[in-house]
C-alpha cells in the first residue's frame, strides 16, 4: 500500500430493476487497504442503503457526482459502462467491470483508444482456467425459482393434479446446466423444498439432455409432452439456429413454463445472425422477467420475422443473479477481496504473471493480457452467458 | 520471519493399486520457494518416475527411508498414514494429509495424544466454505468412465455404438456436489473421446434422469425408473447410513445388461446397531486393486450376511475413484496444494500461520488440528474408520 488510490463507484443505470451495488462491507475492506473511496450520490438507494451506511466511521469515504466517480484512479462498476459513460473515464484509469472481451470486440477497441486500463471480471481466471468471479449458480437457481414461483400459482404447494413429481427437462449439460439440475430437484428454493418434502410432497425429477438428443424431434416430442418446466441452458455451436423451433413449443402442456438461462439476443442484422435458443420467446430484464403467454409485450419483444405462434409462460432475464441483488453482491465481494488486494497494492502496471495465485488470476483479466494474447482465447476460455 | 523449512513426502502403502505420489513439478516449486524436500525411496515409481526425474526438476531433493520421512518437521502424504506410521511422528510435527476430522474422532484423539499439529487437506476451505483441495469431478467422471466401459460390453444388440439404438437411460440418485458432476459425466459417457466419436457417428446420446435423495422413498417412481435404466449411479450423501436407498429386490427389476455405479462408497458394517449399509443393497465395495465386479464375482461371498445379494448386475465401485487416473489426479492436487505449501514456506512453518491473516492463511487456519480442537466439540460419531476417498 505505498500510494493510497482513489476509487470511484458510479451507479448502474441500466434498468430500474437493477438494484445491485457493492455493499458497505466491501467498500470498508477497500478503505482498509489504504484506498480513498468516492461513491456516487444515491449509490445503493434502490437497495435501501444510505450514504451513512457506507460512511460509518470511515473518514476516507466521500460522496461525489456521477462524473467525479468516473474520474478516479480506479472505477468499479459491475456491468460495463455505456459508450457515453466510457467517455467520462480519464486516460490511464483502471476500470473494473464485466467487460466480456471475447464477445465485445468493439468495446475492446474503445477501451484501447481511450487508454483505459481495464480489468474484466469475467476474464479473471486461475491457473486451471477456472473463472474466479462468477455466479453461475445464481443464474440457474434464480431462473428455476422464478419458474416454480409461477407454477405454484396454478398448483398450490407445487402438487400436480396427479400427485406425481414435477417433470423438469434441462437442455444443456454445461456449468449452468449442472446447477439447473440441482436447482430443479430442489424446486428452485431450498427452504420451499424442505417444506414440500416435509409435507410429503412428491418433489421434482430432472431430466438432462445434450445436443446428441436435443436435435431428435421424435425423442423431443416424447419428452416435451410430459414436461412441466423446460430449461434452456444450452451453449450452441450454431447461434443462427434455435435448439427448440417454435413448432415444438406446441408439444408442451398448456401449463408448462419455459426457463431461459442462455439469454442470447435476437441480432438478426449480425453476420451470422443471432437467434434465441428457444425460438419465439421474449428477452427479459430485471424490470420484467416473467412473460405469461398472453403478455402483450411479447409481440414487441420478438422480431416479426421470428416464428412465435406457439407460446408458454416464459421466465427470462439478462441478469439472473441480479434478481437477489444483495446475495449476489455479497457473493461477488467474497470472490473479489483477495483479487483487489493486489490491484490496490501493486496497481494495474505492477501486476503480472510472476506474482502469487491471485495476482496471476487478476492479471489474466487485464486488457493488456488480452491484447498480448496471454489470456486463453480458445473455446476453453472461461465464458458463460447470463452471468453478470 | 522466514526460516528454512523441510518437508518429507511419504509414499502410500495402502493397496497395490495405489500408485499416486506428488509430481516432480510440485517438488520443484517447493524447492524453488526455498524448502528442503525429502522423498521416500521409490517415490513416484508407481507413476513411472525415477529419482532422476525428481532430481532434474529439483536438484537438491534427497531420497531417504520411510522412517526418516516421518522424522521431518512437515510430513506431506495424500491419504492418512496407518496408525503404526503415525506413531513415527515426533511431537510438534506438522502432518499434511486427508484426515477427515469430522468423521474420525479416534484419529483426532490419536494425533492429539502424539502431540502433533496437522493440516487436514479436506478441511482447507475458502471464506465461503468451499473446499480448496478436492477432486469430486474425478470421482464422478472416473466412476462413469468405468461404468460406461462395462455397459459397452453388456449392452445388447445393436450395441452401444449403433445409431439404431435408443438413447441410453442413466439415472443419478443424489444431486449434490458429486451428483452434479455425475450428470455431466453421464451425458458424455464418462469419456469425451467416446462422446465425440458417437456423436459423429450419429448414435443417440444419453438421457440423464436426476432425482434427489428425498424422492427415493417413492416406490412407484423408483421402480418405474429402474425398469428402464441402463446405468444407475449412487451419488448420495445419506444423512443416515443405515438407510438403504435401493433394496436388493429392486435390482431385480432392472434390465440384465444394466450397470450399477457406486460413487458414495460407504462401507457395510453389520456389527453396529443399526447396521450400516451401502445405498444400493448388495453393491460390492471396491478399491484401486479391483473396481469392476461381474455378477458372479467371488466378492459377493464376502459381503456380510445382513446384506441381501440375491439380485445382481454388473457393478463398479472404488473407494478412491480419483486414483484410477493417478497422474491426472496428482497434477490436480499438486496445483491445488501449491498455494498452501508456498504459504507455509513463505511463513517459515505452520506455527507462524495467522488464522485471521491472508486468504490462504485463513484457509490453513480452518484446517489446523489445533483449530479443530478449539472450534469443535469434536462430537464422536459412531462411524468406523474407513479409507480415505482422496
Amino acid at each position: 500500500m505505498t500510494n493510497p488510490k482513489t476509487i470511484g463507484f458510479p451507479r448502474m443505470e441500466n434498468e430500474a430493476g437493477e438494484k445491485r451495488v457493492f455493499l458497505p462491507e466491501f467498500i470498508h475492506y477497500l478503505v482498509g487497504l489504504g484506498a480513498e473511496v468516492h461513491i456516487e450520490e444515491a449509490y445503493g438507494a434502490r437497495s435501501g442503503f444510505s450514504f451513512e451506511d457506507y460512511k460509518l466511521a470511515h473518514p476516507d469515504i466521500y460522496m461525489c457526482s456521477r462524473e467525479e466517480a468516473f474520474q478516479k484512479d480506479i472505477v468499479f462498476i459491475l456491468r460495463s459502462p455505456t459508450p457515453e459513460e466510457m467517455n467520462l473515464i480519464k486516460r490511464g484509469t483502471t476500470l473494473v467491470s464485466m467487460l466480456h472481451y471475447p464477445t465485445r470486440p468493439n468495446r475492446v477497441d474503445s477501451l484501447t483508444k481511450l487508454g483505459i486500463k481495464a480489468v474484466s471480471l469475467d476474464s479473471i481466471a486461475n491457473d486451471n482456467n477456472i473463472r474466479l468471479v462468477e455466479n453461475m449458480k445464481a443464474v440457474a437457481w434464480n431462473g428455476l425459482e422464478a419458474a416454480f414461483d409461477w407454477l405454484e400459482k396454478s398448483w398450490p404447494g407445487l402438487e400436480r393434479p396427479d400427485k406425481k413429481p414435477i417433470q423438469v427437462l434441462v437442455i444443456g449439460t454445461g456449468m449452468v446446466g449442472k446447477h439447473a439440475i440441482e436447482a430443479a430437484t430442489k424446486l428452485g428454493n431450498i427452504e420451499r423444498n424442505k417444506e414440500h418434502i416435509a409435507s410429503n410432497g412428491p418433489g421434482a425429477v430432472a431430466v438432462s439432455i445434450g445436443r446428441n438428443i436435443s436435435h431428435n424431434a421424435t425423442t423431443m416430442e416424447e419428452l416435451f409432452r410430459q414436461t412441466d418446466i423446460l430449461v434452456d441452458a444450452s451453449q450452441r455451436r450454431n447461434i443462427s439456429k434455435p435448439v427448440v423451433p417454435n413448432d415444438w413449443i406446441a408439444w408442451l402442456p398448456e401449463h408448462a413454463v419455459v426457463v431461459d438461462l442462455a439469454v442470447d439476443p435476437y441480432t438478426l442484422d449480425a453476420k451470422p445472425p443471432v437467434v434465441r435458443g428457444i425460438e419465439g420467446i421474449p428477452k427479459g430484464s430485471l424490470d420484467q422477467y416473467t412473460f405469461p403467454a398472453d403478455d402483450p409485450k411479447w409481440d414487441a419483444q420478438v422480431p416479426k420475422s421470428i416464428p412465435s405462434k406457439h407460446r408458454r409462460t416464459t421466465v427470462t432475464c439478462y441478469s439472473w443473479p441480479g434478481v437477489h441483488p444483495e446475495a449476489c453482491m455479497r457473493h461477488y465481494a467474497r470472490q473479489l477481496e483477495p483479487l483487489v488486494y493486489h490491484l490496490i497494492k501493486k496497481g494495474y502496471d505492477g501486476i503480472s504473471l510472476t506474482g502469487d495465485y491471485f495476482e496471476r488470476a487478476i492479471y489474466r483479466g487485464t486488457l493488456k493480457a488480452w491484447l498480448k494474447g496471454e489470456a486463453d482465447r480458445s473455446s476453453k476460455g472461461p465464458k458463460q452467458k447470463g452471468s453478470e | 520471519m522466514t526460516e528454512s523449512i523441510t518437508f518429507g513426502l511419504a509414499r502410500m502403502h495402502l493397496e497395490y493399486g495405489e500408485r499416486r505420489d506428488f509430481l516432480p513439478s510440485l517438488v520443484a516449486d517447493m524447492e524453488n520457494r526455498g524448502a528442503q524436500v525429502l522423498l521416500e525411496y521409490g517415490y513416484g515409481s508407481g507413476l513411472g518416475y525415477t529419482e532422476d526425474d525428481y532430481k532434474k526438476a529439483a536438484p537438491n531433493v534427497r531420497f531417504v527411508s520411510h522412517d526418516e520421512i516421518y522424522q521431518q518437521k512437515n510430513v506431506l502424504v495424500l491419504r492418512c498414514p496407518a496408525n503404526n506410521e503415525l506413531e513415527l511422528l515426533q511431537p510438534g510435527t506438522n502432518l499434511i494429509s486427508m484426515l477427515h476430522y469430522p468423521t474420525r474422532p479416534q484419529r483426532v484423539a490419536k494425533l492429539k495424544a502424539l502431540g502433533v499439529e496437522s493440516i487436514s487437506l479436506d478441511s482447507l476451505k475458502d471464506d465461503t466454505g468451499r473446499r480448496l483441495i478436492e477432486s469430486l469431478r474425478a470421482v464422478a467422471w472416473n466412476g462413469l468412465e468405468v461404468g460406461f466401459k462395462v455397459l459397452h460390453r453388456t449392452y445388447p444388440a445393436p450395441g452401444l455404438e449403433s445409431s439404431e439404438r435408443a438413447p441410453i437411460q442413466a439415472t443419478i440418485i443424489g444431486v449434490g456436489a458429486v451428483g452434479m458432476h455425475a450428470v455431466q459425466a453421464a451425458s458424455r459417457y464418462g469419456d469425451l473421446k467416446l462422446w465425440q466419436r458417437l456423436a459423429t457417428s450419429g448414435a443417440p446420446g444419453v438421457q440423464v434422469t436426476a432425482i434427489d435423495y428425498d424422492l427415493t422413498g417413492l416406490e412407484e417412481l423408483m421402480k418405474e425408473l429402474l425398469a428402464r435404466t441402463d446405468i444407475l449411479v449412487d451419488a448420495t450423501q445419506r444423512p443416515e447410513p443405515s438407510q438403504i436407498i435401493i433394496p436388493n429386490e429392486w435390482i431385480g427389476l432392472m434390465p440384465e445388461h444394466a450397470v450399477l455405479v457406486d460413487l458414495s462408497v460407504d462401507p457395510y458394517d453389520c456389527s453396529t446397531n443399526p447396521t450400516e449399509v451401502k445405498g444400493i443393497e448388495g453393491m460390492p465395495q471396491g478399491n484401486l486393486d479391483q473396481y469392476v465386479f461381474m455378477p458372479d464375482d467371488i466378492i459377493y461371498e464376502h459381503i456380510p450376511d445382513c446384506v441381501s445379494v440375491k439380485n445382481r448386475r454388473h457393478a463398479v465401485s472404488c473407494y478412491s475413484w480419483p486414483g484410477i487416473h493417478p497422474k491426472q489426479c496428482m497434477a490436480l492436487y499438486g496445483a491445488q496444494i501449491r498455494p498452501i505449501t508456498r504459504t507455509l514456506i513463505e511463513l517459515g512453518g505452520v506455527q507462524n500461520v495467522n488464522p485471521h491473516g491472508r486468504y490462504f492463511e485463513r484457509a490453513i487456519g480452518r484446517a489446523l488440528l489445533s483449530n479443530w480442537e478449539h472450534t469443535n466439540s469434536a462430537e464422536p460419531t459412531s462411524k468406523p474408520e474407513k479409507e480415505d476417498k482422496g
